[in-house]
């Protein structure tokens, strides 16, 4: 009150370029001070914001018409401008004082129109006129009513929380109750629930029944001291309170538009959507129920605790993650990255056992002991939550054990169909285990589904192995990823073993669907990734692809598999040069074995005879095919029906070259691309069609690079 | 109206004939290896299943990292009165139980069952009356005792078993009448795989068995109270028949010390319209054709599960020269005995105290294999 006559100056300037309160306190000079006075003076708003300031009690309301005039000065501001906070301070004193009557007091209620914040004093002080009991009960009620609608906007509320029992005392007042309850809603923290006020809400329950917003202040109650009261919601009930906000709402919107750009950042937001979270945020927290685990409570901890589910923000995390309480139920957290950082960080070990026991027995429950009524049918809903799991997993980069369990035991009993996306991600979040217990649990019941499905589901299986070795691969830092019972050699050998049976399901799979060329495509891109093993993630291991997977591979009829195979052969050569050079070099511990390069270099001569020297079938190899037989089939010159030119994939091109270099001939001789200065046309024009693996492919292994008669086919580091 | 049931009550003579082939499964008692150091990760969502000490056993349905034990030390009669309040043992055998596995409790004290009491009838109250707070530690109609069983724990890592009793006190009651006991309930750990129990963090404490008897509202909400008290989940707990194999075995064992007055079994084969046989053995003859298998004498107290396999065989086999029914065709769904009964679907009786270790040991096991990783 002692600054209230320099209050008018200020009401005049929203801008605030001149705090007068602040001017006051620090006995500005007297200059200063007049020239304000002056101003405040020029400016009807502030002379009507002092007059209201001045009227005492027992003024004469009725037929005053300077009192009149000057309510309406200050109505009208505070309809189209919204009120300083001061003012307010000011204005909500005049009214609930009733200096100004009562009729007044409603009056100046409806226009208390915030500009920006509300002073939690102003507040403060409205409960205490409130406590004097003069007011009529309309007034009161309209008072909290007020408050309820401003209170986003007040600007600090621990004071207000500190006269905590004053507020309480008034839900005893029956017309009071709703929106004293929703007042406590919103100021409640854990040291304001005691037994006593408990009770007394219990004693107002008996007496008025199950009203909504006694319930739903119990109900705050519970979350913060389940030892001291218990509540069960309905589920239909509707939760939340109703908006009192009605006699406001339109006025304080279009101020709080038109203030906009004067208005901090922070205090932007509309009421309407300002309210909602605050309200939001509590109701969750029934949901999730946090532990006080009924006995652990204490009631002298000084320190403020966080639910980890009332954490909105990785800051907010990292400022509080010393007070941090974990929830009732650990499965409530999973699919909140918030909740996951925190478990990731603090290691604590029950509470990951607690996720655990939840996810694997809710996995279980659910898949595995499903009831025969019919009732787990609810695919959509499952699918849900193994995404959420999914999310989790991917999000903590490491699978829960609880699932990788769960998954051993289901792939047993899986279909191969049901929820496959998500179960075959699941599968490739699996860690690398021992050779042993791959080929039990995983390998296994794998290659059941795999035979005995469509080719689709092959295709899948095989994306699924190719993920898996991205995964393994990807994580260059291998040896610290190890689990600590598995050996580096234990771990080579797991990763050759995935890697040989992806090659076993892949060759049987291609000779079973007739050569798919999507199933074949799929394997190329796996196999791909396994060439470059040395190379790309430093692991001392070169796997060649089975015979099943490269002749399918080296005679498709689609140009794209033989391009790949082409890359793939050409990025093993590069490999395997390098290793040896490593190994001669630095007397490296791991030694590939002279079987790699055999069948290496097996398959490397198989390629160059086949699509270079048109002599794809040399006694001795693997595809050794008996003279007599292959004249039975009456093709002509069947040697060279695999080369560069002959070959089914790329019979198109040399047709088409054919025809682009003599485009007048009747008769097609492919024979003749191979004379002459037009062999190396033909190579420029096929590998310009975009076929960089083979081009890289030839390059390397015949050194062509003007050779039309390259008989070369240099075999790298064969000799041991 | 569909179902045949066929009550064929005999007693069985003439075993010898029978039962020569079977001698020759004795002596093969695989012991449990010893318990190895358990190691574990650092950083760890869980524990991982495939580190040592944990196996993978693949049992038809399920898959699990403990040792399904094949075999197992003969029925010993103790008497539990000794170790064990008489008032709470009496309250045990009384009731046919419904089985449960829970898993761990998260912050269970055995030492804060008054404020579980208090909780719990709080919470039932609520729930009766949804809507309506109720407070903690007033009489709401119904009344809950938290007790503790001292003395059925068999090893230092078994906690000890809790019992829980609900009384409604009707609100209309005269003053004389006393309270109605609506539903009993128990948590028990008896000779819990050791490895296991010692795995697990000092704050979970681990009670797999829950037998429960009353009303299934009733169970339901008292679940429901300890899933959200101590973050921990219940499933129902179905024996599986090898159960009901061990249990038949090692009740027919315990004849000459006890009589065991019947050997009743029941199964159910799968015809059309299904077929029920009950099959009650003469006690007598049924221990005969266990000391024939598994001879009283014998040096190694262990029994084998091939022992108990042949046992059964024998029983089926005999019951095949009488009626061509082949019983192995069908399931085994129920043993009784004087000393208790088990059904498959998991409901138990306890008959007689003194074997009371032995079935909850079984039962303990059922249910830890149940457990999640």
């Amino acid at each position: 009150m002692a600054d209230l006559s320099n209050l008018a100056g200020l009401g005049s300037d929203p801008s605030g370029e001149i705090d007068s309160s602040a001017s006051s306190a620090n006995n500005r000079s007297l200059r200063l001070a007049e020239k304000e006075k002056r101003k405040g003076e020029a400016d009807p708003f502030g002379l009507a914001v002092k007059y209201l300031s001045q009227v005492e009690a027992g003024t004469v309301v009725r037929g005053n018409d300077e009192l009149e005039r000057n309510m309406l000065v200050v109505e009208t501001v505070a309809l189209s401008k919204g009120l300083p906070s001061e003012v307010i301070t000011v204005l909500l004193d005049l009214a609930l004082s009733l200096n100004a009557g009562t009729g007044n007091c409603a009056r100046v209620l409806k226009f208390l129109i915030p500009a920006t914040v509300v002073p939690q004093e102003a507040i403060v002080k409205g409960v205490s006129w409130l406590c004097v009991g003069k007011m009529p009960m309309n007034a009161q009620v309209l008072f909290v009513r007020w408050v309820l609608t401003v209170f986003d906007l007040i600007d600090c509320k621990d004071n207000l929380r500190s006269i905590y029992g004053f507020i309480f005392s008034f839900v005893t007042e029956e017309n009071l109750c709703p929106f004293i309850c929703h007042l406590l809603y919103l100021l409640t923290m854990r040291e304001h629930v005691h037994p006593y006020r408990v009770r007394k809400l219990l004693d107002i329950q008996a007496k008025m029944g199950r009203q909504p917003f006694l319930t739903q202040l119990l109900a705050l109650y519970k979350v913060f001291r389940p030892d001291l009261v218990t509540l069960s919601l309905p589920s239909r009930v509707r939760t939340g309170f109703k908006n009192h906000n009605s006699t406001w709402k339109v006025a304080l919107s279009a101020v709080q538009r038109k203030n906009k750009g004067a208005v901090l950042v922070d205090q932007s937001l509309s009421l309407d959507v300002k309210e909602k979270p605050s309200t939001r945020k509590r109701v969750r927290c029934h949901l999730c129920n946090t532990v006080k685990s009924l006995t652990e409570h204490t009631l002298n901890s000084n320190k403020k605790v966080f639910c980890l589910q009332e954490l909105r923000s990785f800051r907010e995390l990292l400022e509080n993650i010393h007070n941090i309480e974990l929830p009732a139920q650990m499965g409530s957290l999973l699919g909140s990255a918030l909740a996951l950082h925190y478990l990731d960080c603090v290691q604590d070990e029950s509470a990951s056992l607690r996720l655990n026991f939840w996810l694997g027995h809710s996995l279980q429950e659910e898949f595995l002991l499903c009831p025969v009524d019919g009732s787990s049918d609810n695919t959509s809903e499952a699918c849900r939550f193994l995404s959420t799991i999914l999310f989790s997993q991917q999000f903590l980069q490491e699978g829960f054990s609880s699932t990788e369990s769960f998954l051993y035991k289901f792939l047993s009993v899986w279909d191969g169909c049901l929820l496959r996306p998500q179960i075959l991600d699941l599968l490739s979040d699996i860690p690398l285990m021992p050779s042993f217990y791959m080929h039990k649990l995983l390998f296994e019941p794998l290659k059941q589904l795999y035979f005995t499905s469509t080719v689709f589901f092959k295709v899948c299986m095989v994306l699924l192995f190719f993920f898996l070795s991205v995964c393994l691969y990807q994580a260059r830092a291998w040896p610290c990823v190890l689990p600590r019972t598995m050996t580096l050699s234990g771990f080579m050998d797991s990763v050759m073993e995935l890697v040989r049976f992806v090659g076993l399901l892949a060759s049987e799979g291609l000779r079973l669907e007739n050569c798919h060329v999507l199933l074949l495509n799929q394997t190329l891109a796996f196999y791909e990734t396994v060439c470059d093993m040395f190379l790309k993630y430093s692991l001392p291991l070169i796997i060649m692809p089975p015979a099943g997977v490269f002749y399918p591979a080296l005679f498709a009829t689609d140009s794209v598999s033989v391009d790949r195979l082409g890359y793939i052969m050409y990025r093993y050569r590069k490999n395997l040069t390098l290793a040896k050079k490593q190994e001669q070099q630095r007397e490296q511990t791991f030694h590939i074995s002279r079987n790699t390069y055999k069948e290496f270099n097996r398959n490397l001569q198989a390629m160059v005879n086949s699509m270079w020297n048109s002599w794809w079938c040399i006694p001795g190899s693997d595809i050794e095919i008996d003279k007599d037989l292959i004249s039975l089939s009456k093709v002509p010159e069947p040697w060279c029906r695999f080369d560069l030119i002959h070959h089914p994939a790329l019979f198109s091109y040399a047709i088409e070259f054919h025809q682009r270099c003599w485009p007048e001939r009747k008769n097609v001789d492919l024979g003749s691309i191979k004379t002459g200065k037009y062999w190396n046309w033909y190579m420029e024009f096929l590998f310009n069609q975009g076929f960089d693996g083979l081009n890289n492919f030839i390059q390397t292994n015949t050194g062509h690079s003007s050779g039309l008669s390259s008989q070369d086919d240099r075999q790298p580091t064969s000799q041991p | 109206m569909g179902k045949r049931d066929v009550q064929i009550f005999f007693l069985l003579f003439f075993w010898l004939g029978v039962f020569l082939f079977i001698m020759e499964g004795r002596g093969s008692a695989v012991n449990t290896p010893a318990s190895r150091p358990l190691t574990r990760r650092s950083k760890s969502y869980g524990r991982s299943c495939v580190e040592a000490p944990s196996y993978f056993w693949q049992t038809p349905g399920h898959l699990t990292v403990l040792k399904v034990p094949t075999s197992r030390g003969a029925a010993k009669s103790q008497l539990i009165t000794n170790k064990v309040d008489p008032e709470h043992i009496a309250l045990l055998v009384k009731n046919e139980w419904k089985l449960s596995y829970v898993t761990p409790l998260h912050h269970f004290r055995h030492t804060q069952l008054k404020s579980y009491s208090r909780h719990l009838a709080a919470f039932i109250a609520a729930e009766n009356q949804q809507g309506v707070a109720v407070e903690v530690g007033l009489e709401a109609g119904f009344k809950v005792t938290f007790t503790a069983v001292l003395g059925l724990a068999e090893t230092d890592e078994d906690a000890e078993t809790v019992f829980i009793q609900i009384q409604s006190k009707p609100a209309f009651a005269a003053a004389a009448d006393a309270p109605k006991v609506v539903w009993r309930g128990w948590l028990t750990c008896v000779n819990g795989d050791p490895e296991y129990l010692r795995s697990l963090p000092s704050d979970f404490v681990s009670l797999p068995l829950f037998c429960t008897s009353g009303s299934e509202s009733l169970t339901t909400l008292v679940k429901t109270w300890f899933e959200r008290a101590f973050d921990c989940n219940f499933g129902s707990l179905a024996l599986n028949s090898t159960t009901l194999n061990w249990l038949a075995a090692l009740w027919t064992g315990c004849h000459p010390t006890c009589n065991i007055r019947h050997l009743k079994l029941a199964w159910s084969l799968p015809t059309q319209p299904p077929l029920d046989v009950s099959y009650t053995v003469n006690p007598q003859d049924a221990w005969e054709l266990w000391n024939s298998i598994h001879p009283e004498e014998s040096t190694d107290d262990k029994i084998d599960i091939k022992e108990v396999q042949s046992f059964i065989n024998g029983l089926e086999t005999h019951f095949f020269r009488h009626f061509k029914i082949y019983l192995s065709a069908g399931t085994l769904v129920k043993v009784s005995t004087a000393l208790g009964s088990a059904h498959l679907d998991g409901k138990i009786k306890i008959g007689n105290s003194d074997y009371i270790t032995t079935l909850l040991t079984l039962l303990t096991e059922s249910a830890l294999l149940k457990m999640p990783t």
